[in-house]
């Protein structure tokens, strides 16, 4: 009995210690950031929320790092049971699926009075990505695209001296360089059914004049054709239908593919690993001179509306903001706005890739942006596949994913 | 008032309330979800109604939907293949497993246990080891089968649409193995011996002794077996996103990762509800045939 009272007392001071901690730090806010960086390695989302956090400024930064296949789930989840972080960072044509059903705050207004964030020096793209209805609903965290990176040994030992312009020019170097006794293929790229896919396949059907509501050009059937038939050659891997991009374009850095259709998170990884000279190209168009077009890829950030402290929330964003020009040199990844200078690595290769990827974003379109995205993407890139499997014809493909679009859009 | 309280602590109120516990638990965890996927399946959801019950109403519209996929037929095959066809195998393969582990031979139980590290591997780590043998350009299988002069070019397992439910299903066919011919082994177990020894004496060879003893005996456990592969084979999810993610172009896309595929990547919750609740029903008419086919075993 006597032991119980002595726990009791216990119990009641712990308790009154535990009631008196938040009462001392009772002016402190606390934001939560959700982002996937982190996940594979060091990012800026998970480096810039500890620095705000060590700042003494009475706002606590509570970082959580997701995986990228569960970040839009998980923060519909929480949306839907009233536990939203205040900022949540996703993938752009993920953006318009909570800002225009207004789950994330309109930061119109604050932009406009914010000496941090101006929304005039953002890329298109990216700007449109965050735009919803002619407002402001968040900020291009970071950017890439895709080009071409090619092995410039393999090009001088087969005799071709420049990279390719165009897709004609794609497939017949290709084919020149696949060496399928020694395992070696003539490029690799990645048709995956899902995001990826989409990623890489709808820039041809931009560049040939068509976009998301206009999938069935005659370019994107043509170029269908023509990889459906590199891939029967075994010019191409039929693996190119599930590896993601991170994969196929490993087996172009082990020297197993000659071209890799990727992007610039592949280049610090490419400086590591590849054991052979290569370079960078723009994605090649169908005729010379014709439209060009690439992949808007990257992420955004957004203060979700059910916020309870929107103004901290929003000097957190303006703190990861007033960093971007340590993106590239800390990170590799390139910012979304033209007003932030990239200085150079020193790393030759490096450098001559970043030169390519950012004349390359001049052309890159965004996917979207639209509520229903994720269906819209999953009728191209079911196309993409039906057609490279050979179980359609491309123009049948197409003419079904335009049918499931057409439903999706009106 | 005694009597109420001697009839609770002993008697048929103590039944009623167990069963009645019972049923509260079966209610909670499995009821209440049931009949919410039902109403789902008959409404528009998605992530920001998903909180409220005031939901609009749709009818059949979800289920009209879901038939005219252009994929839909693909689905239905190729989860009929998978769910035949790892049945077929995890029972085939498991009962002659089973059956060669009856043989007194040294270490044969030690042997037959460790088939269990098949069955005791979370699917997802088995989903990523099978990701890797079957692998196009540098899988081990391609490497074997290579080596063995079978194939001379590269089976791409997970990238070619004729191949690839087969991928997945010899996968799941790996991972049961072990449930079956564990279950099968305790079957076997139970057949007394003299049944077979006065049999020999009468003369009857092995496959006579096979079909006229060992099967006949057998009967309800390979009934619980195989309803029990159909359960779990219908269940299976974890091998799907880490082998072929019902690629290319859904050829190996079955009706449970293609629900998870509507509510979780295309966040419409209703028609991914659409698609269990097909498959509730598939299930509930193969369950009828079980208990129907065990009835009179049940009774005698």
């Amino acid at each position: 009995m006597h032991f119980t009272k002595v726990g009791l007392l216990a119990g009641l001071a712990l308790g009154a210690l535990v009631a008196a901690t938040p009462a001392q730090a009772q002016e402190d806010v606390t934001i939560t950031v959700w982002s996937i960086d982190g996940a594979n390695q060091v990012g800026p989302s998970d480096t810039f929320s500890a620095e705000f956090d060590e700042m003494d400024n009475g706002i606590n930064v509570e970082y959580r790092i997701l995986q990228f296949d569960e970040i839009v789930n998980e923060t519909l989840r929480a949306y839907a049971t009233g536990n939203a972080p205040d900022i949540v960072s996703l993938d752009n044509p993920d953006f318009a699926l909570f800002s225009s059903r207004g789950a994330f705050l309109d930061i119109t207004e604050m932009a406009a009075e914010s000496d941090v964030i101006n929304p005039e020096v953002y890329f298109e793209g990216p700007l449109n990505s965050v735009s919803w209805d002619g407002k402001l609903y968040g900020v291009g965290k970071y950017t890439d695209t895709i080009g071409v990176f090619y092995n410039k040994d393999m090009f001088a030992e087969a005799g071709i001296e420049n990279p390719p312009q165009t897709w004609a020019e794609f497939e017949e170097y290709a084919r020149m360089l696949a060496k399928p006794d020694q395992g070696i293929y003539g490029a690799t790229l990645s048709a995956r059914g899902n995001e990826e896919g989409t990623f890489q396949f709808l820039p041809v059907i931009q560049m040939s004049g068509g976009g998301y509501d206009n999938v069935n050009t005659e370019g994107a059937r043509e170029w269908l054709s023509m990889v459906k038939g590199m891939i029967d050659d075994g010019v191409l891997s039929q693996d190119v239908l599930s590896l993601g991009q991170w994969d196929s374009t490993g087996t172009f850095n082990s020297g197993n593919a000659a071209m890799a259709i990727s992007g610039p998170w592949e280049i610090d990884r490419m400086v590591e690993d590849a054991d052979f000279d290569w370079g960078v190209t723009l994605l090649p168009t169908f005729g010379e001179g014709d439209e060009r077009s690439s992949a808007l890829g990257g992420f955004n950030l957004g203060i979700m509306s059910t916020t309870e402290h929107p103004e901290e929330a929003f000097k957190v964003l303006e703190y990861f903001v007033s960093q971007d020009d340590r993106l590239f040199p800390e990170f590799g990844y390139l910012p979304t706005r033209s007003d932030v200078e990239l200085p150079l690595s020193g790393i030759e290769k490096k450098d001559a890739a970043l030169a390519v990827f950012q004349e390359q974003l001049q052309y890159a379109q965004p996917r979207g942006p639209h509520p229903e995205w994720q269906k819209i993407s999953k009728a191209i890139y079911d196309a993409e596949q039906a057609a490279l499997t050979g179980q359609m014809t491309p123009d049948e493909a197409l003419s079904q994913a335009q049918a499931t679009i057409d439903t999706i859009l009106n | 008032m005694r009597r109420i309280l001697s009839s609770i602590t002993d008697g048929k109120g103590f039944d009623l309330i167990m069963v009645g516990v019972t049923m509260l638990f079966l209610f909670a965890l499995a009821g209440v979800p049931l009949v919410y996927n039902v109403v789902m399946s008959f409404q528009q959801v998605d992530m920001f109604n998903l909180n409220t019950f005031s939901r609009p109403f749709a009818g059949f519209e979800n289920y009209v939907a879901i038939v005219s996929q252009p994929e839909f037929w693909l689905v239905i095959r190729n989860t009929a293949i998978f769910v035949f066809g790892s049945i077929a195998g995890q029972f085939i393969f498991g009962f002659a497993l089973a059956i060669f582990f009856m043989l007194s031979f040294p270490f044969a139980s030690t042997i037959r246990g460790l088939f269990l590290v098949s069955w005791v591997m979370p699917g997802l780590v088995v989903g990523a080891l099978w990701g890797w043998i079957l692998a196009g350009d540098f899988g081990v299988l391609n490497a074997i089968l290579r080596g063995l002069g079978i194939i001379d070019g590269t089976m791409f397992w997970k990238s070619d649409p004729n191949l690839s439910i087969w991928a997945v299903t010899i996968a799941n066919i790996w991972l049961g193995l072990a449930f079956n011919m564990m279950l099968l082994s305790v079957g076997l177990a139970g057949i007394p011996r003299d049944l077979y020894e006065a049999a020999e004496l009468d003369g009857a060879n092995g496959w006579q002794r096979f079909t006229t003893i060992t099967l006949p005996m057998m009967r309800s456990t390979i009934g619980a077996v195989l309803a029990l592969g159909l359960i779990y084979t219908l269940q299976q999810f974890d091998l799907f996103p880490a082998i072929t993610e019902g690629g290319p172009a859904n050829s190996s896309n079955v009706a449970q990762y293609w629900a998870w595929q509507w509510s979780f990547q295309l966040f419409d919750f209703a028609k991914g509800a659409t698609v269990s609740m097909m498959m509730v029903i598939f299930v509930l008419i193969a369950s009828i045939v079980y208990v129907r086919s065990t009835r009179h075993e049940v009774r005698g």
